[in-house]
């Protein structure tokens, strides 16, 4: 398990590896990209069986005082430095912690990525920077699993800036379209409004406590020994932070334009793991959060308005992938609010059950885009004549996603829905449960509308085009369909040792298996008749939804404009950012330049200038001035002397 | 005896009508001829000032004399220079008006 550092540190090295020599490898480094995170996910299994096989309290593994798992830390110091007067406050450590929070992520994050990077060599085949694409995914790898293992908050800083390079770079990777190099620069930037509140929150953490070390600074906001403003202060601007990478309400702005990437990256990083660092972040530092207990509220309705937000625009989106990432940002939103709801357990099984499930069908998206070239439902339907293995499990993803029970999405939502309805006032029961209609019904409209119903007139060609997904690209999908059918098996009581997630992954004390009767039903009626309804409507058409859209037209209206916030950012960033830009400007050219550089330059030219005139070249001059001085000094001398 | 005064004042002369043809004069040759003369008043002025050390006018003390013996020296060592300088300037320019020779200036 003390090796476990080795999992990320492969893809690190990978990554340099391809980017120099990616064109003379075999395979124009794949293969070695592959081969690390395969590594990866092999040495995860070693550390799970070494985490469980260990002895408790013993080699470096405790029994956390907090949150009453098994944590095992492994730290090496790096260097020390420290302040006047403050010694070793300034240590940089290198080191990871190894808990079943970070061992689900770890198993997450490399099972998707190897997916994923397996899934990208039929995907990615004949593009011309193969080679870059696969250092930017092994890159991305290294950094992700980096920040799932970081012991300090420093550390799980830089690997936070570093995943979100990498997305930058994936979302951007075919920079000839101006659309993506857009796109990339939006999640860039936007993402960084939320990192500049990740990184007061960590300062202000050192500051408090005197180190970067997370267990510390846990620790004194579990004893009280942290007022409750600070602790409040610091969870909210790591909320920001988090809020920011989860594409939360008002940030979510960027994750829809990030589909401008492959469809791959878009699985992967956002939709399954880079996209959960924030939940993943807020999770880590639940001690904070719950010293402070406000920010815990925040996080509540930041995430339940994230979630009815994104299900509602998901729903009139006709870009298939733009409906998966407004579906990304709702479920993300549904993990927030439970998170806010005190559900840990809940939150971080939803984000599993999520993360394969979205994953499953973002490749599936990304195999009926390869087929057909096509990305907008309008012009799609009757696939699964054509494509019948990837109809099948984008379907099993969308109703696992949706509910349906025994798969694993109805498992992890009503895990959520149970915390919300135990932690917080009915309203939000009440208003997750429309979340869980909305995308249940979202996710029926996209399944039903390519994959079955006629083939409308566009999408006649493609319905006889359309090729099922060569092997490379069918494997992962049927893989990560077992896990979105079956994940839900993880969270039941199993007799003898296992216990069910609840006993495995727990903050404070372990959670048996348990299940809402009432919810359950609820949901699963809720499910059902929305995916009922989708059939009606798509399929046998039925139901017309004219009626609907008429009745509706100004609230749709709305909703289509994504309730207009990215023109609420371009008007602020007209109207504010721009004229304090220009301000500063004319700040930096007028005064700055002109009068505090040139300045000085200017009046000593102007000196010069008015001091050269002496210089006739006239030699009776220079022997005038030489004369006068003579005399003036004779002068002088007669003064003194007389 | 001829008072020192007498002596003094045909050494200012001297030395003002030499200035005067530093200054006024074009010609660089009369330009050194001017400066010579003003040479030659300091030398008169030295050595009435030395014989009238002791008040008698006796040449008891001959420092002046030294001190116009290196003027002198001195002095046709830079007359040397001064027309060595004169004929580079005539061979280059054709003139030695020293109003033409005005390069150096800003």
């Amino acid at each position: 398990m003390e090796w476990a550092w080795l999992i990320p540190v492969l893809s690190f090295v990978a990554f340099p590896i391809i980017v120099l020599w990616g064109k003379r490898l075999p395979g124009g480094g794949a293969p070695l990209a592959i081969a690390a995170i395969g590594a990866g996910f092999v040495l995860f299994w070693v550390a799970l069986l070494g985490f469980l096989a260990a002895t408790p309290d013993a080699g470096g593994c405790l029994t956390d005082a907090i949150n009453g798992t098994q944590t095992c830390n492994f730290q090496r110091a790096w260097f020390n430095a420290g302040l006047p007067g403050r010694p070793g406050s300034v240590a940089l450590i290198w080191g990871m912690t190894i808990d079943p929070l970070a061992l689900v992520m770890l198993g997450m994050v490399t099972f998707v990525a190897l997916m994923v990077q397996v899934y990208s060599l039929g995907y990615m085949k004949g593009d011309p920077r193969f080679g870059w694409y696969y250092a930017c995914h092994a890159l991305f790898a290294a950094a992700m699993l980096t920040l799932v293992l970081a012991d300090s908050f420093l550390l799980l800083y830089v690997a936070w800036e570093l995943v979100g390079a990498c997305s930058y770079l994936l979302i951007g990777f075919w920079h000839e379209r101006p659309a993506a190099r857009e796109a990339a620069k939006k999640a860039f930037i936007v993402t960084r409004l939320g990192d500049v509140g990740l990184l007061l929150g960590i300062l202000l953490l050192w500051r408090e406590v005197g180190s970067f070390s997370m267990t510390a600074a846990f620790e004194m906001a579990h004893s009280g020994a942290m007022s409750q403003g600070v602790a409040t202060a610091a969870a909210l601007l790591m909320l920001l932070g988090a809020m920011g990478k989860s594409a939360q309400f008002p940030f979510h702005v960027w994750l829809p334009d990030a589909m401008e990437g492959p469809t791959p990256v878009s699985a992967l990083i956002h939709a399954a793991t880079m996209v959960a660092a924030g939940v993943y972040l807020v999770a880590r530092a639940y001690p904070i959060f719950l010293a402070s207990g406000d920010a815990l509220t925040v996080v509540a309705i930041v995430g339940l308005v994230t979630a009815l937000m994104a299900s509602t625009i998901a729903l009139t989106a006709t870009d298939l992938k733009r409906i998966l990432a407004y579906s990304t940002i709702s479920h993300l939103g549904l993990m927030m609010l439970s998170l806010g709801a005190g559900g840990y357990t809940a939150a971080l099984f939803h984000l599993l059950a999520h993360g394969f499930a979205k994953a499953l069908l973002f490749l599936g998206a990304g195999s009926v885009l390869h087929s057909t070239q096509q990305q907008d439902i309008r012009y799609m339907g009757g696939l699964r004549k054509a494509m019948p293995l990837t109809a099948f499990l984008f379907s099993l993803g969308a109703l696992s996603l949706g509910g349906i029970p025994i798969l694993a999405g109805f498992w992890s939502k009503d895990e959520v829905l149970a915390a919300v309805s135990k932690g917080l006032p009915p309203v939000f029961i009440v208003l997750a449960l429309v979340t869980a209609l909305l995308s249940a019904l979202y996710l029926a409209r996209a399944m039903f509308v390519v994959f079955f119903g006629a083939a409308s007139e566009a999408g006649q060609h493609h319905a006889h085009a359309g090729h099922e997904a060569p092997l490379a690209m069918a494997v992962p999908m049927v893989l990560l369909g077992v896990l979105a059918a079956g994940f839900g098996l993880v969270s039941f009581n199993w007799p003898g040792s296992f216990g069910g997630i609840g006993e495995f992954l727990f903050y404070h004390e372990p959670e048996g298996f348990h299940f809402t009767w009432w919810l359950g039903i609820l949901s699963t009626i809720l499910a059902v008749a929305a995916f009922t309804y989708g059939y009606l409507a798509y399929v046998k058409e039925r139901i017309s939804l004219e009626g609907v859209r008429r009745r509706l037209a100004p609230v749709i209206r709305v909703v289509e404009g994504k309730y207009y916030i990215d023109e609420l950012y371009q008007l602020v960033v007209d109207r504010v950012i721009l004229v304090v830009s220009r301000f500063i400007g004319f700040f930096d050219r007028a005064v700055v330049n002109d009068v505090l550089v040139n300045g000085p330059a200017d009046s000593v030219r102007r000196v010069g200038v008015a001091m050269r005139l002496h210089v006739t070249g006239h030699v009776y001059s220079y022997a005038l001035v030489m004369a006068l001085g003579a005399a003036a000094l004779a002068i002088l001398w007669w003064w003194r002397v007389a | 005896m001829v008072p020192l005064t007498y002596f003094q004042l045909l050494s200012a002369a001297l030395f003002a009508i030499g200035l005067y043809g530093v200054l006024a004069r074009r010609s660089a040759v009369l330009i050194v001829l001017s400066i010579e003369l003003m040479l030659n008043a300091v030398n008169i002025n030295l050595i009435a000032a030395a014989s009238h050390l002791d008040g008698t006018g006796s040449f008891r003390y001959f420092d002046g004399q030294v001190i116009a013996i290196f003027v002198i020296t001195i002095a046709a060592a830079e007359v040397g220079l001064a027309l060595a300088i004169i004929l580079r300037m005539y061979r280059n320019r054709a003139t030695v008006d020293v109003d033409e020779i005005n390069l150096m200036k800003w």
